[in-house]
């Protein structure tokens, strides 16, 4: 693997320093602090080229002023892969909008963990990192390296990394200035490399005046090399009290054609530079040959990448040539600026090419490129990024194309009164915006007033506004349209979940599938894992195994691209643990669960928070842990309360909630809360059911039956028809308590009935319906199968393990071997099975005999048992 | 908090040409034996950038000092 800086020539073998960072490399973290142009590069580079093959390599150097923690932690992420023999996944890592900064920092411990042997983590430039967040999870990092990393820094000041752990253990070693300090040998050695005929007391002279400041001697080499009189050179030099670095410059650019010195001058104003964009800014062809020859020649031009094609220069070299650009020719630096962001724009650099004309004073052009690209950087997530460039506006002047980005970063960071009235500014701009600009101003504004809307929880608002970005700009260019896609998956994204949480609106998971797909097709994969989690929680309607499905897919493709931890995963890990509740698989819905608290720890809207207690609510109700449950619910209200509209969830999480205290014996608590329940709430089918609960634990049957019905003859709304599964086993209940057993078995029936396909438990444990069931002939019922599975779950469920050990997969069953385990759990005889299966006895013992030899067990008990852990009996498998 | 702008003096090793010297527009140079002074009304992020400069351009930093004289407004 390739150095970050490629070696290059005139090392000399500074071996007393190489051995000192040797043995600082012994320990975990070398830290080497020393000012511009103290040689930290060059020695870097020179250990670096030394090290042994067992030892495997990660470099990198952080970009100029690297303000954005992502952007930074991306790098690493990248470059630590590259070093990998298996880097864990083929794709690259990419950013998101919402960043999990520790998650980030778990990723790359792990796959640093991941590569056994010795491995030198070396990161340069690291005074570049200017983010506080950013040095925060570095020395979390830091403190915990995997075993055999050691990490080796560089940097120009000392950070506040807060390393006194690392220190107290003696894991941290300091190379400082002095250090790097070239002795007057090295000076001699230095000379004699580059091939200059020096006098002993020339060589003195130039180590006295450079302090054997390593930049200093790099210079004076170069000024040195091919001059007709060295001796006179050091002497005058020596005799001059100007500072070391500008006079050896000067001195060095003199002796360059005029041809490379204008190509140094005018290509500093870049971060970096290839042999096109130096073309460009220099108006003459062949730059790309005189880079290269420089970095030949000396250490001022390092490559960046091994096919050597950018370069940059050393830092303080740069500086000063931006600084004597400036000085000498003012009038040309505008419309180099412009050149340079006309290039970097038209290859994508955004963020630079605004930059740039920010540099030109083009201030109202940047505005407008900037109200152009914030969305697009938004979604690449650097909104550190966006934050900078705002800031560099002077301040004072107005540019009204800036409301709109202000209005942007506002509402990512929360401050939803802030971001709308920025909005109202940028509206009443595209007001009177030029022709041509108002159509692309209000698609804009459009966009970021639909997320503003959706995070209200406003859907007339979000319906309107989507509607509006569902059709297409009229003759846009190439970016009016890409533009456009990335307008429409986020419009059609936002209609989705509003509709999905607002209303379980039909049209929910059709937009946002529509938006899932459209992302794919434009390679906005991120948006693509949002719309799919969100269609995951969308189709809570649908059969269940569809529901786990699509949630899974959403997870897998997020996991694939390191957004595991992300919040926008959050909807689909949710309803997938909630659906395992559903069914009775405790252990791995709260494993699941665990795992969208995580992601939901860096960034939690009301909405989302109140799916996760309600998932939360659902697992403890299925535990018959109903005190916690009722506070789960409870602080789901609370957040309800906190939405503009309806919420999906609403009368189930206060109908649940109702239930819940009659059940815990706290009748008179629920009937209270009952009376308090506004009449659009308590019309609803859960509320129903709760209050069919209530009148139960009052000892009041009739009044029970009653209000089942609303919910059973469809007068009462359900959100969906587990809410009747809850119904008919209250009224069950009732029909029990007044004595009516063969009513009480009908509709403990018609609950099987309906459960069968999903293969529910919950409600028959959320209900209390055990003596229900247990009453249940066992010859009298169709589903024979789900009822044992039933009774089982009833008996065990408050004793269920909270952490099942995890179990491996079973080998897979065949479908009808599936069916026949399926019936097991009950009494029936083989006979009896084959009966209910329509195949012969033998069938039915050929199946049994596979089934016994696959899970490991010798018996029915036993391959019951082993089912069970299997979690087999549970999931609904249909063939 | 910010204090108000003050007249700060800003010693380096050498002397600066007209190269360095234009990263100082708001400072002015004095050259005092084999340093230069480099004086200014400066706030306190003004003074920061000032010195960040200095760290850039690889300057000797001698000394920072306020001294007496003009404070309040900030002049260009």
């Amino acid at each position: 693997m390739a150095p970050a800086v490629p070696a290059g020539p005139q090392l000399i073998d500074r071996g007393a320093l190489l051995a000192a960072l040797d043995r600082a490399a012994a320990r975990r973290v070398t830290v080497i602090s020393a000012p511009a142009g103290s040689g930290k590069t060059s020695l870097l580079r020179a250990w670096v080229s030394r090290l042994g093959q067992p030892c495997r390599l990660v470099t990198l150097t952080v970009r100029r002023d690297q303000q954005d923690a992502q952007q930074f932690w991306l790098a690493v992420l990248h470059a630590v892969r590259q070093a990998s023999d298996h880097p864990s996944t083929p794709e690259p890592p990419a950013p998101t909008p919402a960043f999990n900064g520790p998650a980030m920092v778990d990723r790359v411990r792990s796959e640093l963990a991941s590569d056994p042997g010795p491995r030198v983590l070396v990161i340069d430039d690291l005074h570049e990192l200017t983010g506080p967040d950013a040095l925060a999870q570095l020395t979390g990092l830091l403190t915990d390296l995997p075993e055999g990393v050691h990490a080796v820094l560089a940097t120009r000041r000392d950070l506040p990394l807060r390393l006194h752990q690392v220190r107290l253990a003696g894991e941290l070693a300091e190379i400082r200035a002095a250090d790097l300090r070239f002795t007057r040998d090295e000076t001699r050695a230095l000379i004699d490399a580059a091939g200059i005929a020096l006098s002993e007391s020339g060589t003195a002279l130039l180590h006295e005046r450079t302090e054997g400041w390593a930049a200093g001697l790099r210079l004076a080499v170069i000024a040195l090399t091919g001059h007709p009189d060295p001796e006179r050179f050091v002497a005058e030099f020596s005799g001059s009290n100007r500072t070391v670095a500008e006079y050896l410059i000067a001195e060095m650019l003199d002796r360059q054609p005029a041809g490379v010195q204008q190509l140094l001058l005018r290509t500093s104003i870049l971060d970096r530079v290839n042999g096109e964009l130096a073309d460009l800014l220099t108006g003459h062809a062949g730059a790309e040959r005189t880079l290269l020859d420089l970095e030949d020649a000396n250490a001022f031009v390092v490559s960046l990448d091994p096919g050597r094609t950018w370069f940059r220069y050393h830092h303080l070299f740069a500086e000063l040539l931006r600084l004597e650009l400036r000085r000498t020719q003012p009038e040309e630096l505008p419309g180099l600026h412009r050149t340079a962001a006309r290039w970097l724009g038209e290859h994508g650099e955004a963020a630079d090419a605004i930059r740039h004309t920010q540099a030109a004073g083009d201030w109202a052009e940047a505005a407008r490129m900037l109200a152009d690209e914030a969305f697009s950087l938004t979604n690449d997530g650097q909104i550190q990024t966006i934050a900078a460039l705002l800031q560099a506006f002077p301040p004072g002047a107005d540019h009204p194309e800036l409301a709109l980005v202000r209005g942007g970063v506002a509402l990512l960071q929360g401050r939803l009164d802030e971001a709308a009235a920025h909005l109202a500014v940028a509206s009443s701009y595209a007001a009177t915006a030029p022709a041509g600009r108002q159509g692309r101003l209000r698609v804009a504004i459009a966009a970021v007033r639909l997320s503003l809307a959706r995070r209200r929880g406003d859907l007339a608002e979000v319906s309107e506004l989507a509607s509006m970005l569902d059709s297409p700009l009229s003759g846009g260019s190439a970016g009016d349209i890409s533009l456009d896609s990335d307008l429409r998956v986020v419009a059609l994204m936002n209609l989705g979940i509003m509709e999905a949480w607002s209303l379980g609106h039909p049209d929910a998971e059709r937009h946002l599938q529509q938006g899932a797909e459209l992302a794919r097709q434009i390679g906005r994969t991120y948006l693509e894992v949002a719309c799919l989690a969100q269609a995951g929680f969308a189709s809570k309607v649908r059969p269940f195994a569809v529901t786990r499905r699509r949630c899974q897919e959403a997870i897998e493709l997020a996991d694939r691209y390191g957004w595991g931890a992300d919040p926008i995963v959050a909807p689909a890990l949710i309803t997938l643990a909630g659906s395992l509740a559903w069914t009775g698989e405790f252990g791995e819905s709260e494993r699941w669960l665990r795992r969208a608290a995580t992601a939901l720890q860096s960034d939690a809207g009301p909405g989302i928070t109140l799916l996760l207690h309600h998932a939360r609510a659902t697992l403890l109700a299925g535990r018959e842990r109903h005190r916690e449950a009722i506070e789960e619910l409870s602080a789901a209200e609370d957040l309800r309360s906190q939405l503009t509209g309806s919420h999906a969830l609403a009368s189930q999480v206060t109908g649940w909630r109702l239930a819940m205290l009659a059940r815990a014996g706290r009748a008179g608590e629920a009937r209270a809360s009952l009376a308090a329940i506004g009449d659009d709430r308590a019309a609803s089918g859960e509320v129903a059911s709760a209050r069919a609960a209530i009148c139960l634990a009052e000892g009041n049957p009739a009044a029970a039956l009653e209000a089942a019905q609303a919910v059973l003859d469809g007068t009462a709304p359900v959100i969906g028809y587990v809410t009747v599964v809850e119904a008919e086993l209250r009224a069950g209940l009732a029909h029990r308590a007044l004595g009516d057993q063969q009513a009480a078995g009908q509709a403990a029936e018609r609950a099987l009935a309906l459960a069968e396909a999903d293969r529910l438990v919950l409600p028959f444990v959320m209900t209390g319906s055990e003596p229900l069931l247990a009453a249940l002939p066992r010859h009298e019922t169709a589903h024979a199968a789900l009822l044992a599975g039933l009774l089982d779950v009833l008996h065990g469920a408050a004793g269920a393990p909270a952490n099942p050990p995890p179990v491996p997969p079973a080998e897979q069953l065949s479908p009808s071997e599936f069916r026949v385990l399926g019936y097991l759990p009950t009494n029936l005889s083989r006979p009896e099975i084959a009966r209910e299966l329509s195949v012969s006895v033998n069938t039915v013992n050929t199946h049994m005999r596979n089934i016994y030899a696959k899970p490991q067990a010798q018996n029915r008990t036993a391959a019951v048992r082993r089912a069970r852990e299997l979690r087999l009996l549970a999931a609904n498998r249909n063939p | 908090m910010d204090p108000a702008p003050a007249r700060y003096a800003i010693r380096v090793r050498g002397h600066l040409g007209a190269t360095v010297l234009s990263a100082f527009p708001l400072m002015a140079a004095d050259r005092q034996g084999a340093d230069t002074v480099l004086t200014g009304l400066l706030d306190h992020s003004a003074l920061y950038g000032a010195l960040a400069q200095i760290e850039a351009l690889g300057l000797n930093l001698v000394e920072v000092r306020q001294v007496p004289g003009g404070s309040g407004t900030l002049s260009p």
